[in-house]
């Protein structure tokens, strides 16, 4: 248990909207160990974003802890909170419009630096930003040149350099290589990968891309509208998805290849609203599988096998999964 | 690239060596250097590459719509069904767009009427184009709704009480509504969750088998091409660098760049293992490489490389490479 870097319990984030209370983020529960990757998948809306916000509190949970490092960050003052962020950083998604268009490279990544007065020599200050630089693969005669000079590859090694730069244990990592071409996804995947065994970092990985997040993760979180729907060592959901929608979600990615192409297991329907959500299934209006039950009761998170975590009413009812 | 001459009957669209360069006071972008392609009838082409390859500006031509008065069409010619396109009058074009030809624009200009329903707008094109009754096409204009998962009774909400993503989906129905002799799909699914991608997939081919409708399907996703596509050309630089059947490209890829990208590929389900980026970045438009525009990146480059273009190479009947690795036989030097 000592090995737990991040724990997060019960975590709730709701927005008061016109049309009621909308559930961004419904008790979600988790634990992170050191040095491994959780990935965060599910559909646009679900909630991915907000977690990873919440967990830093760049907004306010509506309720739960989370705990980091044995310290219960949601009861942090604001000054304690402004510490405790050194060791958490995010990475965007979107490489540009997460960088000031008026800072050079030199002053995006120094920044941090400078605001935390961690390095206040500024020729010591410029060796940090240069081994920054070097560590993510930057070009020493990029220094003056301005984000949109730079592709977007280029520009998603700042935003990494810059999340370095205060030598963070934990890193939110929030689609950071969605809007890269393929090329250019592998060599910033491979990067973020060789950063993290090196400086033995942890990582939340969230993506919508499955194959991006079953190459990076050790856990895999699934999320369907607020909810934690599942969670399993990533070999294990991959090989034995127990949520009719992990199951669909899986069968829907295109593969790559043109032999033994799987079975589509097709869903109907719109994702409901994620405001004032009933308490049923919240999959139950697109399910196949759905039973009268799961329009009258919301399924509670049951570990079907080891470290195996599903919220199903076709899971554990007595006789253990009725589908395989 | 040459692309060889079948039966000319046979084919819905025909580009051949087409050029076209964006033009301003500033600067020259290369966008299509030099671009052939062929869609059989029926037939779905997959044109594949990565941001800049000239994707897009390719699909325009088609149209004729390649914007002006930058994009400037240098040569070439694009046959739709034997005639020419680039020298149709407006009225002929006019004719030929959405009923010859639709398109689902990458970035949707969202042509959505604001005071129409959704519901009406699909059944109008639906009503024009399969020639049904007003009745059969509101019927079928919610089922196509329910198809691209927004469900049926949405259908008398106006565009404006949809989101983005929602407004996508409408756009793609009524291209669909058409039933084309040519679906041009530019990246129709990018903005779409994977479990409604799907659907929307399904459907594109559902109907193109109905309606006998030939597709150019662009995207830069690899498991899009598995799903939809018989052909593949794969473009890179404003030029098809190799072009085949499924299996050409998916088990006997041949040029440095198509290896690249399948490398570059994380494999579902597979953990911990390191991927193969292609090294460096696309180049530039403006000023691109000499010789074989690859080169720069290439692991394979050779003395020839920077100095001449490759010519196309024919490596079967349905197989040709743009690369000097290889001759105009089944051999290579690889
Ligand atoms: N500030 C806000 N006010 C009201 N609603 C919000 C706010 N921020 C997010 N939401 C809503 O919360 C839900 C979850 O949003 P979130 O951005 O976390 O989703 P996501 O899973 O990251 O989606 P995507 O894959 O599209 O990035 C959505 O329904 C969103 O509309
Ligand atoms: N209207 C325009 N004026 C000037 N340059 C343009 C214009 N439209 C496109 N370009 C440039 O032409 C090149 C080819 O663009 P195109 O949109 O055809 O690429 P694409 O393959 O569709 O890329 P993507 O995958 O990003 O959609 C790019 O360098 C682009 O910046
Ligand atoms: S022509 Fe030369 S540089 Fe171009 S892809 Fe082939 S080997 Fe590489
Ligand atoms: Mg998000
Ligand atoms: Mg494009």
């Amino acid at each position: 248990m000592s090995n737990v870097l991040l724990e997060v319990k019960d975590l709730k984030k709701y927005y008061k909207v016109p049309k009621g209370m909308l559930h961004a983020v419904d008790g979600v529960s988790f634990n992170l160990e050191k040095g491994e990757t959780l990935g965060i998948v599910g559909e646009s809306g679900c909630g991915k974003t907000t977690i990873g916000r919440a967990i830093l509190r760049l907004v306010e949970p509506t309720s739960g802890s989370v705990i980091f490092d044995g310290v219960d960050i949601l009861k942090l003052n604001k000054q304690e909170m402004r510490h405790m962020r050194r060791n958490m950083q995010l990475i965007f998604q979107d490489p540009f419009s997460s960088l000031n268009p008026r800072k050079t490279i030199t002053q995006t990544i120094e920044e941090p630096i400078i605001l935390a007065n961690m390095i206040p020599d500024p020729d010591k200050r410029f060796m940090r930003v240069m081994e920054l630089m070097d560590t993510v693969g930057l070009a020493e005669r990029l220094v003056n040149t301005y984000p949109h000079e730079l592709d977007g590859g280029r520009r998603q090694r700042i935003g990494i350099a810059r999340a370095l730069a205060m030598n963070p244990k934990f890193i939110i990592c929030d689609e950071p290589v969605s809007a890269l071409d393929v090329s250019i996804q592998a060599q910033i995947l491979n990067l973020m990968k060789k950063i993290q065994r090196e400086m033995g970092l942890t990582y939340i990985f969230i993506t919508h891309n499955l194959a991006v997040v079953s190459h990076f993760s050790d856990d895999i979180v699934v999320m369907y509208l607020g909810r934690l729907i599942e969670k399993a060592p990533s070999e294990t959901l991959f090989a034995n998805p127990l949520h009719p929608y992990t199951q669909a979600l899986l069968s829907a990615i295109p593969v790559p290849r043109i032999h033994n192409r799987p079975e589509r297991l097709l869903l109907r329907g719109e994702i409901t609203s994620p405001i004032n959500p009933e308490p049923i299934c919240r999959f139950a209006n697109r399910c196949n599988y759905a039973m009268p039950i799961c329009s009258k009761e919301e399924p509670g998170l049951i570990e079907a096998e080891p470290n195996h975590f599903v919220a199903c009413h076709l899971v554990g009812r007595g006789n253990g999964c009725s589908f395989s | 690239m040459e692309i060889k001459k079948i039966n000319e009957q046979e084919n819905t669209l025909e580009i051949k060596n087409l050029v076209i360069h964006y033009i301003s006071d500033e600067e020259v972008v290369k966008a299509v250097n030099g671009v052939n392609i062929i869609i059989k009838a029926g037939k779905t082409l997959g044109l594949v590459g990565e941001t800049g390859a000239g994707k897009t500006t390719t699909a325009l031509s088609i149209l004729n719509l390649v914007p002006e008065p930058q994009g400037k069409i240098l040569s070439g010619e694009v046959l739709l069904e034997g005639r020419s396109v680039l020298s149709m009058s407006e009225h002929e074009l006019e004719v030929m767009r959405g009923d010859k030809v639709a398109m689902i624009f990458q970035d949707p200009m969202t042509s959505l009427n604001p005071v129409h329903t959704v519901g009406h707008q699909i059944a109008e094109s639906i009503e024009i184009h399969r020639k049904v009754s007003k009745h059969q096409a509101l019927k079928q204009a919610k089922e196509m709704l329910e198809l691209v998962g927004i469900p049926s009774e949405r259908s008398n909400e106006y565009p404006y009480q949809f989101s983005g993503g929602m407004k996508q989906r409408v756009d793609i129905a009524i291209a669909l509504a058409c039933s084309p002799d040519l679906l041009i799909a530019d990246e129709p699914t990018t903005a779409l969750d994977v479990t409604i991608q799907a659907q929307v997939l399904k459907l594109i081919n559902e109907l193109r088998q109905t309606y006998h409708m030939s597709m150019l399907m662009i995207t830069h996703d690899l498991g899009i091409v598995a799903e939809v596509c018989d052909e593949v050309s794969i473009a890179y630089a404003g030029r098809i660098i190799e072009h085949g059947t499924l299996e050409d490209i998916f088990d006997h890829m041949r040029h440095p760049y198509t290896k690249g990208l399948f490398g570059a590929l994380p494999d579902i389900g597979v953990r911990r293992s390191e991927l193969m980026p292609i090294k460096g970045l696309m180049p530039d438009p403006t000023n691109l490489p000499s010789g074989c525009p690859f080169h720069p990146r290439c692991d394979y480059v050779m003395e020839v490389c920077p100095q001449s273009l490759p010519e196309n190479k024919w490596l079967s009947e349905t197989h040709c490479v743009e690369c000097h690795l290889y001759k105009d036989t089944n051999e290579s030097m690889l």
